[in-house]
């Protein structure tokens, strides 16, 4: 949407270009694939403990999105004033949040794609005129492309599910 | 319409990888791996004949050369060669493969392609599609053997690299909002003032592109990438992809006038040397040798960012010790994959013995775990050598002391157990290995005469080379 609105009062064709992309790519086929993935998946679809982990887990994201805010607030709020500015980086810290403490792979891509969105969302805010936009945004929806399409599918059909005896090699 | 001859290199440099990767995907396994062969040759004569006019300058608003750019070509396009060179023999081993031959072949090429782009462009946007790309290309090279472990290493590689990635694109924006340009070149010309957002922009690049050069605690993807890779593909990660990464951030940290604000000094410092002890203490207690040797890079690229930091003479002794790196691992992971073909396991309990009926592979196994350990009289001696003089000349005798500790333990590590794998009591699966006839070992003994003549010779252009790109980052020469 922002980048719609963008689109409009720039009268840019490439970003109206570029956020009818981010419509198909992020809001239709990524979560189509998602959908279609969870159903037939059994890759790292459960986690130790993930039941009563769940409230910990949102306490953590919100304790993290107040740091975020407050860390932005001291140090970079004078250089980026506008309106919802901390937003990106709370969104980008949720990611990695997500990235590092979860060990579903679904969750693990959405993580991602958050982290991706910030980016896009921090862009469009913050750096109007950012040379290569347009392509680097391109080139992060090639990539979740290429997460969730590619990756996902070998995930699935190498083994099917993934036993612990299998991961002996990856450990120390 | 005349066109000069670093032009005409230039664009050979970016074509022959591209065109390999193209060519390689017609449906005949020759011409696929003569693609790749060809490909690589071209380009590292390319990079040669750069480095060897002195080539230095910007073509339009996107591409640029200087030595810093010319001294890691040397490095991509030399380990290139070589692992195209390596890759027949390693992929008639493996059973069933995921990849067919031409999609191996056109990926190592597209791979090698990517970290060529990183290194050329002179916009700071584009060196980040660059190392991106390079996640990309790679992820799939590491599913060749088709097991579970594999699948997951290249699940693990490709996420947190790409996390990693989101955060070097934050700083990308940080320092574009602040300076209103991402050209490394015009912005070294004239730095711009060390703000805080310009100084918050570096050390997110660092943390961003530390996490692909394998920095701790960022690292988490390296051991398992490494060492589930094709080990020609290893090679190219261990020797080249992770200082590629290093560039780029060098390019950004350039940005800064010389010397830099302390408090980025003491950042790359503190993440230097955490990555270097954290990878020697777990260097000890390795089962598989080839995370072993992937522990071993990591604990190089702390030291190298340890010289970073320091400046002065260490910063020559980092270029140095990444240059004589890239081909000493390379050798190392060739002579590592001779072993797995041939035993079929990389379990170190499982392996004793193996010199006695694979001499050759054994011989360079040993000089190359002692090459890249930082053994004189090769060249990563030398550049560990001078990281720690220049710690001492620059007033911080304590960063001296914590690096050769460093060395000395990982020095220990590799070369105990590496040894005890070619010169112990053999294992019945190192007996029932057959006396060695296939070869595999020549591009091996190749790339440690590099590293070896890195150490004993001034090698003409390079040495000249090095200390130039030395002092564009504000280091100098010996």
């Amino acid at each position: 949407m922002l980048l719609g609105w963008l689109a409009w009062t720039e009268r840019s064709v490439d970003l109206a270009v570029l956020a009818g992309l981010a419509v198909v790519v992020r809001a239709a086929f990524i979560p189509y694939v998602l959908r279609r993935q969870i159903r037939a998946f059994r890759w790292r679809m459960r986690e130790r403990h993930a039941a009563h982990r769940v409230t910990g887990h949102a306490l953590a994201a919100v304790a993290v999105a107040i740091v975020a805010w407050f860390v932005f607030q001291q140090t970079l709020a004078s250089a980026f004033p506008q309106v919802g500015g901390a937003l990106p980086f709370v969104l980008l810290l949720q990611g990695l949040l997500m990235l590092a403490t979860r060990g579903n792979t679904i969750v693990q891509v959405i993580g991602y794609l958050e982290e991706e969105n910030a980016v896009v969302y921090a862009g469009a805010l913050f750096a109007q005129g950012f040379p290569l936009f347009v392509e680097v945004v391109v080139f992060l929806d090639v990539l979740g492309v290429v997460l969730v399409g590619v990756i996902l599918s070998i995930q699935r059909d190498v083994t099917g599910t993934l036993e612990e005896s299998a991961l002996e090699e990856l450990t120390g | 319409m005349t066109v000069d001859a670093p032009t005409l290199a230039l664009f050979g440099l970016l074509a022959s990888p591209s065109a390999a990767a193209l060519l390689a995907l017609v449906p005949n396994d020759r011409v696929s791996e003569a693609s790749a062969r060809g490909g690589s040759l071209a380009a590292f004569l390319s990079a040669v004949f750069l480095l060897a006019s002195g080539t230095s300058g910007q073509w339009g608003a996107y591409l640029g050369l200087d030595p810093l750019s010319a001294v890691f070509l040397i490095m991509v396009t030399g380990i290139y060669a070589t692992s195209s060179w390596y890759s027949k023999r390693y992929l008639r081993s493996v059973h069933q493969p995921f990849l067919t031959p031409q999609v191996y072949y056109a990926l190592v090429s597209a791979f090698a392609f990517s970290m060529v782009f990183t290194l050329v462009v002179s916009d700071l946007g584009l060196m980040w599609i660059g190392v991106e790309a390079t996640t990309v290309a790679s992820a799939l090279l590491i599913v060749l053997e088709r097991k579970p472990s594999s699948v997951e290493a290249a699940w693990r590689y490709t996420l947190i690299a790409s996390a990693g990635l989101t955060i070097a694109l934050f700083a990308l924006l940080l320092l574009y909002t602040s300076t209103g340009t991402l050209n490394a070149f015009a912005l070294a010309a004239r730095p711009p003032p060390a703000t805080l957002p310009v100084e918050m922009a570096v050390a997110l690049a660092l943390v961003g592109y530390g996490t692909k050069v394998g920095l701790f605690p960022m690292h988490t993807w390296l051991p398992d990438a490494h060492s589930e890779a094709p080990s020609p593909v290893s090679a190219m990660f261990s020797g080249v992809l992770l200082p590629t990464a290093l560039y780029a951030f060098l390019r950004v940290y350039r940005v800064l006038p010389a010397p830099a604000p302390a408090s980025i000094r003491y950042l790359l410092l503190a993440f230097g040397i955490a990555t270097a002890l954290v990878a020697a203490f777990l260097v000890q207690r390795q089962r598989s040798y080839k995370r072993l040797l992937a522990y071993s890079s990591m604990e190089v690229m702390g030291i190298a960012v340890v010289g970073v930091a320091i400046g002065g003479v260490a910063l020559y002794g980092a270029l140095l010790l990444l240059l004589a790196h890239a081909f000493a691992k390379s050798a190392a992971f060739y002579c590592a994959g001779n072993v797995l073909r041939a035993t079929g396991t990389s379990k170190i309990d499982e392996l004793s013995g193996v010199g006695r009926s694979m001499p050759w592979t054994g011989a360079g196994w040993l000089l190359s775990a002692a090459a890249v350990t930082g053994a004189p009289p090769f060249g990563t001696f030398l550049g560990e050598l001078l990281i720690v003089v220049g710690s001492f000349e620059a007033g911080l005798p304590w960063v001296g002391g914590v690096v050769a500790v460093a060395i000395l333990i990982a020095f220990l590590g590799v070369n105990s157990q590496i040894g005890r794998i070619v010169l112990g009591d053999p294992t019945p699966r190192a007996i029932a290995v057959g006396a060695e006839r296939e070869g595999g070992f020549g591009v091996a003994y190749l790339n440690l005469g590099v590293a070896l003549a890195i150490g004993i010779a001034s090698l003409p252009y390079l040495s000249r080379a090095v200390v130039a790109a030395a002092s564009l980052l504000g280091g100098r020469g010996p």
